[in-house]
C-alpha cells in the first residue's frame, strides 16, 4: 500500500506542478514584456522563446501523432479514416462536449462500439461447489457483468480469452524469475566472491544481445519444445521467459540494492543480527521499490513477448500480442476495431511501465551512461 | 567500496572460511544455472542442427540410436550449409541490406535523438520538462503495438495515415511495401520511432551535465552557434552518444519484428534482414539446417560487434561497483 500511496502522491505532485508552471510562465513573460517596453531587450529576445516553444511543440506533436491517430480511429466506431469527404478531421466522429452537460453523456457522443467489441461479454460462469461428506453442493448463478449484444455488437473479439492466456503465462514467469533473481542480486550487490565480476559482465552483455540471441536460438528452442511435446504448453513458455528475464532483472535489482547505504547493515551486524536477519529485515524492506519494478518488468516480459509465443502457441492458447498480430491479416476486421484492440492492450502497459520507471528513478542511475 | 567492509564483518561471525567467502556464489548459482541451461542447450543444439540437412519434415521423424532421437532422420553434412551460404545470392543480399539498415537507421536515430534533446533542453523553450516527459512516452509501448501501428500508418488501404497525408497535398496513394526502397525507408522510420526515446534520455542527461558557464564563456568570446555546438556541446555529449549508438546499432542489426510484420522482408525477399532470413529459411522453407547456419552466422557477427564495441566503447562500465 505504501507503494500505491507514494505513486498517488507523485501524481498529485505532478498535477499541482502544472498550474504552478503556467503561473510562473505568465509571470516571467510579463516581466519580459516589461523589459522590452523599457527598451532593455530587443524584439528578437522577446519573440525567440515563443517561436522556439512553438517549434518544439510542433515537433513533439508530430512525433506523437501516430498514437493520437490510433486513438481517433478506435473511437470512430466502424470507419477509421482521418480523411473524409469533408476533409481532415482531428476529432472523433460525433464528438460534442456539450452533450456532457445537456445529456449527461460521459463520452460526449463518441462511438465506443469498437471498444465494446474488444471487451466482449464479461461473464462469471456458474460454479458447482460440492461440500464433501454431506453430499450437498452449491451452484452459483452465472453472473453477467457486461454483454456486448446489448450494445449492438455481435461476435466480440477474443480479447478477454487472450488476456487470460497472457496472465497464465505471466504469473508463473514472475514466480520463477523472482525466486532466482532476488538472492542473486543481493549476493552481487553485497558479497565478494569468485567470478562475481564475470557473472555481472556476462549479464550486462546479454541484456544487449539477448534479443538477437533469443531469436537466433528460436529454431533450436522450437525444435526442443517440439521434441519434448511442449509446443502449445503455456507453462513451458513461462519457464523459458523466466530464464531469459534473469540477466536484466538481476542487474536492475543489484543496481537498486547498491543504493542502500551499507551503514544500516553494519549497525545490524554490530547488534549481533545473523546474516539472514540482515537480509530479511533490512535489505528486502529497503528495496521494496526495486522489487516492485523487477516484478513489473518480469510480468511484462511474459505479458508482451511475441515472437516465441507466436512460434510455439496454437490459436486457443494465443497470448495478447499474438492475438493482436493475428488481427492485422484479418481483412474482415475494421481498422477501428483493430485500433481499439491495440490500445486496450498497450495503454495500461504504457502507464505501468512509465510509473515503474519513474518510481525507481533514484535507484536506476543508467550505470555507466553518465559521461 | 563499503560492501567489502560488511563482507569482512559477516565473515567474522561465520567461521567456515571457504563457504563463507563464497556464500554469494551459492546465491547466484541457481539463477545462473537456470539462465545458462536455457541458453547453452539451445545454442549447442543449434550448432548441431547447422551441420545437418534437417528439414521440418525429417527432423521430427524418429530414427534409431542417439543421433536419431536428437536429430531424427537428418543426416550429418559437415559444413555444407555454411559453404552453400557463400554461394547463395540471397545471403549476400540479406547481409548487405542488414548493414545498410544499421547504417541508415543509426544515423537517423542519432540525428533525431540529439536534435530533439537539444531543442528540449534549449533555454528558449518553455515547458521543457513536460514536453520531455511526453516525448518519451513511446518507450512504454510494447514493440508489437508500435510496429503494427506503423504498419497501419503505411498501409495502402483507405485508412493509411501516410497516404492520407499525401492525399491532403493532392498526391495519390503509394503502395509503400511494394517498392524495395520505399519499404526500406518505412523500416527506418519505424526503427527511429522505436529507439528515439532512449537516445533522448541519454542525450538530455549528458547535455544537462554541461556547465552553463562554458556556453556563457564561449558566447563572451564571440563564438557563434555552430562554433559553440562543435567545441562545447559535442565534446560533452560525444561519449554517451557514442555509447548509445553502439547499443542501438546492435539493436538495428537484430531487428526482426519490423520487416516481419510490415511485409515479411519483401517485396520479393529484397529486404530480409539477417534474422528474418534465417527465420524464413527455417520456418517458411522448412530448411532447419540452413536456417540454423544463418542464425549462427548472425550471432557470430553480433558477438564480434559487441566485443569490439565493449573494448572500444567501454560497455563494461556498467559492471563497475
Amino acid at each position: 500500500m505504501t507503494l500505491l500511496s507514494s505513486i498517488a502522491q507523485k501524481i498529485r505532485a505532478d498535477l499541482r506542478a502544472i498550474p504552478e508552471a503556467i503561473a510562473d510562465w505568465g509571470k516571467k513573460s510579463r516581466y519580459k514584456i516589461d523589459l522590452y517596453r523599457r527598451g532593455k531587450i530587443g524584439a528578437l529576445q522577446l519573440i525567440a522563446p515563443v517561436l522556439a516553444t512553438a517549434g518544439a511543440l510542433v515537433l513533439v506533436t508530430a512525433l506523437l501523432f501516430p498514437v493520437y491517430w490510433i486513438a481517433l480511429a478506435a473511437l470512430s466506431g466502424d470507419g477509421g479514416s482521418l480523411y473524409s469527404a469533408s476533409g481532415f478531421k482531428l476529432l472523433p466522429d460525433g464528438f460534442n462536449p456539450t452533450l456532457l452537460i445537456t445529456e449527461g453523456d460521459l463520452w460526449m457522443g463518441m462511438d465506443l462500439s469498437a471498444f465494446v467489441w474488444v471487451i466482449g461479454d464479461l461473464v462469471i460462469p456458474s460454479l458447482r461447489i460440492s461440500i464433501p461428506l454431506t453430499g450437498l453442493s452449491i451452484v452459483t448463478n452465472e453472473i453477467v457483468l457486461f454483454e456486448a449484444a446489448n450494445y449492438g455488437v455481435d461476435n466480440p473479439s477474443q480479447f478477454t480469452h487472450y488476456a487470460w492466456n497472457s496472465l497464465t503465462v505471466a504469473i508463473p514467469t514472475v514466480i520463477l524469475a523472482m525466486a532466482v533473481v532476488v538472492p542473486a542480486s543481493y549476493a552481487l550487490s553485497r558479497r565478494e566472491f569468485l567470478m562475481r565480476r564475470k557473472v555481472l559482465y556476462g549479464y550486462i552483455l546479454f541484456t544487449q544481445v539477448g534479443g538477437g540471441l533469443g531469436l537466433a536460438m528460436l529454431i533450436a528452442v522450437f525444435a526442443i519444445f517440439a521434441e519434448l511435446g511442449l509446443t502449445n504448453d503455456k507453462f513451458a513458455l513461462a519457464v523459458y521467459y523466466a530464464a531469459m528475464a534473469v540477466p536484466f532483472n538481476t542487474w536492475l535489482l543489484k543496481t537498486f540494492m547498491d543504493s542502500i547505504p551499507a551503514s544500516y547493515e553494519e549497525a545490524a551486524v554490530m547488534d549481533g543480527a545473523p546474516p539472514w536477519r540482515v537480509v530479511w529485515e533490512i535489505i528486502l524492506p529497503l528495496s521494496k521499490a526495486g522489487l516492485a519494478a523487477v516484478f513489473i518488468f518480469v510480468f511484462l516480459t511474459g505479458w508482451m513477448e511475441f515472437i516465441v509465443a507466436q512460434t510455439v502457441l496454437r490459436p486457443e492458447n494465443y497470448t495478447l500480442p499474438v492475438g493482436l498480430f493475428a488481427l492485422i491479416d484479418e481483412y474482415t476486421v475494421p481498422w477501428a476495431r483493430f485500433s481499439a484492440f491495440a490500445l486496450t492492450f498497450a495503454a495500461p502497459l504504457m502507464f505501468i511501465y512509465l510509473f515503474a520507471q519513474r518510481y525507481i528513478e533514484s535507484g536506476l542511475s543508467f550505470g555507466g551512461m553518465e559521461g | 567500496m563499503a560492501t567489502s567492509d560488511v563482507t569482512r564483518r559477516v565473515a567474522a561471525i561465520e567461521p567456515p572460511r571457504w563457504v563463507s567467502d563464497n556464500v554469494g556464489l551459492f546465491l547466484v548459482l541457481p539463477g545462473l544455472f537456470f539462465f545458462l541451461s536455457f541458453v547453452a542447450i539451445p545454442l549447442v543444439y543449434l550448432i548441431g542442427l547447422s551441420v545437418t540437412d534437417a528439414t521440418l519434415g525429417t527432423m521430427f521423424r524418429d530414427a534409431p540410436g542417439l543421433w536419431g532421437t536428437v536429430f531424427g532422420e537428418a543426416q550429418f553434412v559437415g559444413v555444407e550449409n555454411y559453404a552453400s551460404l557463400l554461394t547463395d545470392s540471397q545471403f549476400y543480399r540479406s547481409f548487405g541490406i542488414t548493414w545498410l539498415f544499421v547504417a541508415t537507421s543509426v544515423v537517423g536515430k542519432v540525428l533525431l535523438g540529439v536534435g530533439l534533446a537539444m531543442s528540449l533542453t534549449h533555454s528558449w523553450v518553455r515547458g521543457k520538462r513536460a514536453m520531455r516527459a511526453l516525448v518519451i512516452l513511446p518507450m512504454g509501448l510494447p514493440a508489437i503495438f508500435t510496429i503494427t501501428v506503423w504498419r497501419g500508418v503505411f498501409s495502402s488501404a483507405q485508412f493509411g495515415l501516410a497516404n492520407q497525408l499525401l492525399g491532403a497535398f493532392g498526391i495519390g496513394s503509394i503502395a509503400w511495401f511494394n517498392s524495395r526502397w520505399l519499404a526500406f525507408a518505412t523500416y527506418n522510420v519505424a526503427e527511429m520511432w522505436l529507439a528515439y526515446p532512449f537516445m533522448v534520455i541519454i542525450t538530455v542527461s549528458a547535455l544537462q551535465n554541461v556547465p552553463t558557464e562554458l556556453h556563457e564563456a564561449a558566447k563572451v568570446d564571440g563564438a557563434g552557434f555552430f562554433h559553440r555546438f562543435w567545441h562545447v556541446t559535442v565534446p560533452a555529449i560525444k561519449r554517451p552518444v557514442l555509447f548509445a549508438s553502439i547499443l542501438t546499432a546492435a539493436a538495428s542489426f537484430q531487428q526482426f519484428l519490423i520487416p516481419f510484420i510490415f511485409n515479411r522482408g519483401g517485396p520479393a525477399r529484397a529486404n530480409e534482414l539477417m534474422l528474418l532470413y534465417g527465420y524464413r529459411e527455417a520456418f517458411t522453407s522448412g530448411e532447419i539446417g540452413e536456417g540454423s547456419a544463418i542464425m549462427l552466422t548472425a550471432v557470430a557477427i553480433i558477438g564480434l560487434f559487441m566485443i569490439v564495441a565493449a573494448t572500444k566503447g567501454e560497455l563494461a562500465e556498467g559492471a563497475h561497483g
